[in-house]
């Protein structure tokens, strides 16, 4: 019994430690990325890595996310006789819900993970002492510029995410059931409202932010070992799943 | 017990002028285990002063603490006249601008290919027309013999290789104190040769201090001016290597010889052999 509750002592000092440097290390790259933003081809080159190399994951998930949605979505339409609101409804849950959450996994598992196990791995052949030896603060040469990458693709790929669902929607919907096309589009129009758009974007820039720092900070503070690279490359994908579905429930409970 | 030919602790502060770098007293721990207790070591200027002992002494935190990297618990470290703990941050940079390392595997950045790899610390540091900063790149490249290989990416490269773009990194922001980490680990005995070759001529032609973290014996013999060797946390024998080819102390003997077992014992710690053996309980 001892020896149990000194395990969930442990644990639970463990965990606040860590949520204290996780806190602290946030600051300092804050802190830093006003600096960053004025080498902008640091930002731009880590944009495309983590946004232009996530597009075809993200492109071909949102074509049949949109799909199975028209599926699903028609098929229960379609009993209370509505198959003409398939076009608002995918609409407002990939804008509201799905695009920016699920964009959120897919960057995690593709980008993060990325990140993660390149700066570990950059810890591990002391690519970053050898930065700190040469004057050069890795922290502003190259977190700060992947976050702010991360931060920036993020909105961008939620943005394509939902406007290839939108098309994968349509897809199934029209082209296959034959819902009127003009009624797709025009009751998606009415129904719309700019607030909705919005929601999804700013969720995708709080994911983003989330996502990109998390995969940072456990590349960064990563033990310099295979093991402490590969156990930093698995907790970012999973600290990020979990922080993300968190995080989507506050703002969507705040921009209600 | 302390054996040296010459002290390094008699290099009082006085004397720091003559030193590029100096450790008084230094103690440092690594998680409450002790690493150094009050070590000793001057750098003189313009030497190769080599840096040797068995594995796991602290040969690489000593560069470390030189670099800034690591601070002392006790003691002082003093670069250039100063107390590296008592330096700022942009200070601290401002010193580090003046040092080039040369770590064990190179570190070389994997996204960039040779020539950027050598240009990093220019593009960071000095704002030069790209023709000027081209020369300076190829004359270092040139310096270590690999300037046809200036496009290849780290990972197209050798050992040795690798570690003659990290040297010419190393010197491109022309430091007045280098740091070796182990040049010579896993190297085939040409590169051994030619890298063993470019420290000493580096050395002289520049008009450095240079430091060499190594336990090659035989090959820092031949190009190192003074020589220290650690153990237990502290300067166990210093001087030439002549000088320590005949010290008394069994540790610098078993270690300037290359013995198995002596002083520092070729078995880590454990039971008795033959009881462990046939103890049923360990083996359930």
């Amino acid at each position: 019994m001892t020896s149990l509750l000194a395990e969930m002592f442990g644990n639970t000092r463990r965990f606040l430690e860590r949520l204290g440097a996780l806190a602290w290390f946030s600051l300092q790259v804050l802190r830093q990325a006003p600096a960053a933003a004025l080498r902008p081809r640091l930002v731009v080159e880590q944009v495309y890595h983590s946004g232009a190399l996530s597009l075809v994951i993200i492109m071909t998930c949102g074509l049949f996310i949109g799909m199975v949605i028209g599926l699903q979505g028609y098929d229960l339409l379609h009993r209370i006789g509505s198959e003409d609101a398939l076009g608002v409804g995918a609409a407002l849950s990939l804008l509201k819900e799905l695009g920016p959450v699920v964009t959120a996994l897919l960057f995690a598992g593709r980008a993060g993970t990325a990140l993660a196990s390149e700066l570990g791995l950059m810890r591990a052949t002391d690519q970053l002492s050898a930065m700190e030896v040469m004057a050069v603060d890795p922290m502003q040469r190259v977190v700060v510029p992947r976050f702010l990458g991360g931060l920036v693709a993020m909105p961008l790929l939620t943005a394509i995410f939902i406007a290839v669902a939108l098309f994968g929607v349509q897809l199934v919907g029209v082209q296959f059931f034959g819902i009127d096309q003009g009624q797709f589009w025009s009751q998606m129009r009415g129904a719309v409202e700019p607030g909705d758009v919005y929601e999804g974007l700013i969720k995708g820039l709080v994911f983003g932010m989330s996502c990109s720092l998390i995969a940072v900070f456990e590349g960064y503070t990563a033990d310099p070992t295979a093991e402490g690279v590969a156990r930093a490359t698995t907790r970012t994908v999973v600290i990020s799943a979990v922080v993300t579905l968190v995080l989507d429930y506050i703002l969507t409970a705040l921009m209600l | 017990m302390k054996q040296t030919l010459q002290t390094a602790g008699a290099t009082a502060p006085a004397a720091d002028a003559d030193n590029v770098a100096a450790l008084h007293g230094v103690d440092f721990a690594i998680d409450d285990k002790p690493i150094f207790r009050g070590l000793d070591i001057a750098i003189r200027r313009g030497e190769v002063t080599a840096i040797m002992g068995p594995s796991g002494t602290g040969k690489t935190t000593l560069l470390r603490l030189i670099t800034g990297q690591l601070r002392a618990d006790v003691g002082r470290v003093v670069v250039d006249g100063r107390d590296v703990a008592g330096l700022s941050r942009r200070e601290l940079y401002a010193m580090r601008r003046r040092i080039g390392m040369l770590f064990q595997n190179g570190a070389l950045l994997t996204d960039l290919d040779v020539f950027e790899n050598v240009a990093f610390p220019l593009r960071e540091h000095a704002r030069l027309p790209e023709r000027l900063l081209r020369s300076i790149v190829l004359t270092k490249l040139q310096a270590v013999g690999l300037r046809g290989a200036a496009r290849l990416k780290p990972q197209q490269l050798s050992g040795g290789m690798a570690r003659r773009v990290a040297l010419a990194r190393a010197i491109v922001m022309d430091p007045h104190l280098l740091l070796y980490d182990e040049p010579f680990a896993g190297l085939d005995p040409i590169s051994m040769g030619v890298v063993m070759r470019l420290i000493r001529s580096l050395n002289d032609a520049l008009g450095i201090s240079s430091v060499v973290v190594t336990h090659d014996v035989r090959e820092i013999s031949q190009i190192a001016d003074s020589s220290y060797i650690l153990s237990g946390g502290q300067v166990v024998a210093s001087g030439t290597p002549a000088e320590l080819r005949e010290h008394p102390s069994p540790v610098v003997h078993q270690f300037m010889d290359g013995l198995a077992d002596g002083p520092v014992p070729f078995h880590y710690p454990a039971p008795d052999y033959v009881a462990q053996l046939l103890d049923r309980s360990e083996a359930a």
